[in-house]
């Protein structure tokens, strides 16, 4: 019986008997390489690896931009402009500086926030977005087990956090509320608030173990 | 630890606003720890928004590509600009869209944007009263649904003893076992099976002992071929030690010949 001549076992990556992240990390650095070509080409004007590079990140982008402007009208003209930012700037992207994810995401995070804080988009806050939550929800049946596996790990990570740290970062992050507002809505100390973020992302770092 | 070096967790979450993100982007320029701290904090805060997935509506990447199409590429930042002081803006930061001045005017688009933010922070402490339930924003008047109703899957993704692995199929593909012993269960799953001839199945085995010389090798349940493939094992993980797929003739083989991939766990 061949075993021996198993082609990729668990030998293939050095040690993978380490059950701490529960994703392999070799595939991860695989999928941010190839985000990072994809860029590359993007920015010599290959718009087939654009098309590609959105497939890849369209959800992720979407996603957050939808979970803090709580419409689907004003998310998907967001999400538009943010891929025509990353487009446009892909030649200034830098991997030095972090991954293709990382970068994107602070782009449609920066975008939302702005669109959010703005007057007219506060009032949009829409109904629309309980409908696309339940589509949603029927989403994540098919949902890869890789995606879900990637996913729990960040919720297990959100759950090692304190109450404050967690509430703190949620209403940052996916609130995209100010400090200034995040501390009145917690009924905290301006202070406290920007020491619980910053102490969640370091705890949520740490549980992540997310390589640079 | 200065005051100002603790202000980076908020400057990611771009939660610092006015005088403080001025200040805060004056000290990044010159603080190699916060610089470092923000790349760090940016992948963190990226993670997070796996727990936001979602799929957009199918006609935006048509929108997309078409506004794409009008939009030169900006070329790469001079080599003057590129001192590590212009690290953390990277990401280019734009006013306010509804701001109806020049964007030159930086004073006073700062000014109208503070102008927004107090209104925003009135509106924000009236009407939107959020709350994070387990790491899940969610709104009183828009309560979400749990992220995931609790499946067999979702069991087993949060055991204790997960252990998952990602291999490489030796025909291609990439393929993933999950596995809990407390749990006594496993799953195989993989998004491009190579698709097999009409008379081959996929088949999973469940191995004791270790994988160059395992004492059992079980037959376990069959995987139909070709793209997205997710399949419980029906054998003893428990008493398990390694998990194989392999290509076997149809209606599965008593003992695997073609073997494509294993892993223990």
């Amino acid at each position: 019986m061949g075993l021996s001549a198993v082609p990729s076992g668990p030998g293939g990556e050095a040690s993978r008997t380490d059950p701490a992240p529960p994703r392999d990390v070799a595939g991860r650095g695989a999928e941010a390489a190839r985000l990072a070509d994809l860029v590359a080409r993007s920015s010599r004007g290959h718009e087939d690896a654009f098309s590609e590079l959105y497939d890849l990140t369209a959800s992720r982008m979407y996603g957050l931009v939808l979970r803090i402007l709580r419409s689907a009208d004003h998310a998907a003209e967001v999400t538009q402009e943010v891929f025509v930012e990353v487009w446009r700037q892909s030649a200034r992207y830098a991997p030095d500086k972090g991954s293709v994810l990382a970068w994107m995401s602070t782009i449609a995070h920066r975008r939302a926030v702005d669109r959010v804080r703005s007057v007219s988009s506060e009032v949009a806050r829409d109904e629309q977005y309980a409908v696309t939550t339940v589509v949603r929800e029927a989403d994540h049946v098919w949902e890869d087990v890789e995606q879900k596996m990637d996913v729990e790990r960040v919720r297990k990570g959100m759950a090692s956090l304190t109450a404050i740290q967690r509430e703190a970062i949620g209403l940052a992050y996916f609130g995209g509320y100010t400090q200034t507002q995040v501390a009145s809505l917690l009924k905290l100390p301006l202070g406290t608030v920007k020491t619980r973020i910053r102490d969640g992302l370091i705890g949520l770092r740490d549980a992540l173990g997310v390589e640079e | 630890m200065s005051e100002i070096h603790g202000a980076v967790g908020a400057y990611v979450m771009n939660a610092l606003e006015g005088d403080e993100l001025v200040e805060f982007e004056t000290h990044l320029a010159e603080c190699p720890t916060c610089q470092r701290e923000v790349v760090e904090f940016r992948e963190t805060a990226t993670e997070l928004s796996l727990l936001s997935r979602t799929d957009p509506p199918p006609m935006l990447k048509g929108s997309v590509m078409a506004a794409i199409a009008g939009v030169r590429v900006l070329p790469p930042e001079e080599a003057e600009g590129n001192h590590a002081a212009t690290a953390p803006e990277a990401v280019p930061r734009q006013p306010l869209r509804e701001v109806p001045v020049a964007p030159t005017d930086e004073l006073a688009v700062r000014r109208q944007r503070r102008r927004m933010r107090v209104l925003s922070l009135a509106v924000a402490a009236v009407t939107v009263v959020a709350l994070v339930l387990g790491g899940f924003v969610v709104s009183l008047s828009q309560r979400q649904p749990p992220l995931a109703s609790v499946t067999a899957e979702t069991e087993l993704l949060r055991a204790p003893d997960l252990k998952a692995y990602t291999i490489t199929l030796k025909d291609g593909g990439q393929a993933t076992f999950v596995a809990s012993k407390s749990l006594n269960r496993a799953m195989f799953s993989s998004g491009d099976l190579p698709a097999l001839n009409q008379d081959q199945t996929y088949q999973l085995w469940t191995l004791a002992g270790p994988l160059t010389s395992p004492t059992r090798v079980t037959p376990d349940a069959l995987v139909s071929a070709g793209g997205a493939a997710k399949q419980w094992f029906t054998g003893p993980i428990a008493q398990s030690d390694a998990l194989a797929i392999s290509i076997e003739k149809a209606g599965g083989a008593s003992a695997p010949t073609n073997i494509q991939g294993a892993t223990s766990f």
